[in-house]
């Protein structure tokens, strides 16, 4: 059992690729990864505090960045 | 030179106590009309640059639809040919609106389209089927129809042409939440033309309803390939719904935004005509007071 589902796997993927395009396709490419969602969850008519989604901004931990010439 | 000084004298007299000055209730009148002009003047400055705002955001807007639209017809193929065995009993529903207004009758249009599904007018539907409404609008307007419905919320989209980001985002808050479903219909603003729309439907199939699926099991597909297609299939479908909405809304805050400057301008028109008259019927009565004052002496 892994511990992403698709959507949030291929959403790492497509950051991985972004970040490894050159500088100019690469801020371009960013604002299609750009996501500021928030939720809230509903019980009973009342709804809960309004959470902001984790987004994946280009800011990736560990990966070195190289770009392929 | 005595009518240029009984002018002068009549001028500075002091009205009689507890009147009203001459001519108090046109120039209050007056002074009302010329307020009023110059709201509407500015309200008419900033329909017509939001209207000029959205015509931008069109364009744009219907470039993505009709890219993210190819997506969706590419996705629901799988569904077109895999048809569920059985109608699913408990539906998820997925409305899709957004959270700025000014924009017609987008919101409500969603809306009342959902509460007329619970009403029975688009075939059987279990009252506790399971709402997820994007955008703040429709789910002020959702969270008084159906309350108890309402299972999860989410905003902030749409303030751009959605990405498939948000799209994915929104799919896999969905498939984490637990929420129980046989099927999925996402309700939409399918776009007609530029000055039209209308709600509409996309039916979703969870992973459950396409393993059972015969044209499906004619594949003999692995149970986490099939999750997965089931997941994708789930943002794709968003995603082209969003796109869509995003595109309707453009172009009906253009319409709105339109209609409500010809209004204001109608207004100012007439406004203006009105303080015209109030201005001249004002000076008429100065004159004939004076020429009055003026030939009593």
């Amino acid at each position: 059992m892994t511990k992403y589902r698709f959507n949030k796997y291929s959403q790492i993927a497509a950051r991985a690729l972004r970040n490894s395009l050159k500088e100019e396709q690469r801020v371009a490419a960013e604002k299609r990864g750009l996501t500021i969602l928030r939720y809230q969850k509903w019980e009973n008519g009342q709804g809960g505090p309004q959470v902001r989604s984790k987004s994946l901004l280009s800011s990736s931990p560990s990966l070195p960045i190289t770009h392929c010439s | 030179m005595l009518a240029r000084r009984s002018l002068g004298r009549l001028a500075s007299q002091p009205a009689a106590l507890g009147a009203a000055p001459a001519n108090a209730r046109n120039m209050a009148t007056l002074r009302e009309i010329e307020l009023r002009l110059k709201s509407v003047r500015n309200i008419e400055k900033i329909t017509k640059s939001m209207k000029m705002i959205a015509s931008t955001k069109l364009s744009k807007a219907q470039r993505a639809m009709w890219a993210g639209k190819e997506y969706g017809l590419a996705n629901s193929e799988v569904f077109q040919n895999a048809p569920p065995e059985a109608p699913p009993k408990k539906k998820l529903f997925i409305v899709v609106s957004s959270d700025k207004g000014l924009c017609g009758g987008i919101h409500s249009s969603v809306s009342k389209m959902t509460r007329r599904i619970f009403q029975g007018e688009h075939g059987e539907v279990d009252p506790s089927s399971p709402i997820m409404v994007i955008g703040d609008k429709s789910k002020a307007q959702l969270s008084r129809a159906l309350p108890k419905n309402l299972a999860m919320t989410f905003n902030q989209i749409g303030r751009d042409i959605p990405t498939f980001a948000d799209a994915a985002g929104v799919a896999d808050l969905i498939l984490k939440s637990g929420v129980e479903y046989d099927g999925i219909s996402i309700v939409y603003n399918r776009f007609v033309t530029a000055i039209s729309y209308e709600a509409a439907v996309i039916d979703v199939e969870t992973e459950a309803t396409l393993k059972e699926s015969p044209g499906f099991k004619a594949y003999e597909m692995e149970d986490d390939v099939t999750k997965d297609l089931a997941e994708f299939a789930l943002a794709n479908a968003i995603y082209a719904a969003l796109v869509e909405s995003h595109a309707c809304e453009q172009s009906a805050r253009r319409n709105a935004m339109d209609n409500a400057s010809k209004n204001a301008s109608d207004m100012i028109n007439r406004l203006q005509m009105q303080y015209n008259r109030g201005r001249q019927a004002a000076i008429t009565n100065e004159l004939v007071d004076i020429i009055t004052g003026a030939s009593a002496l």
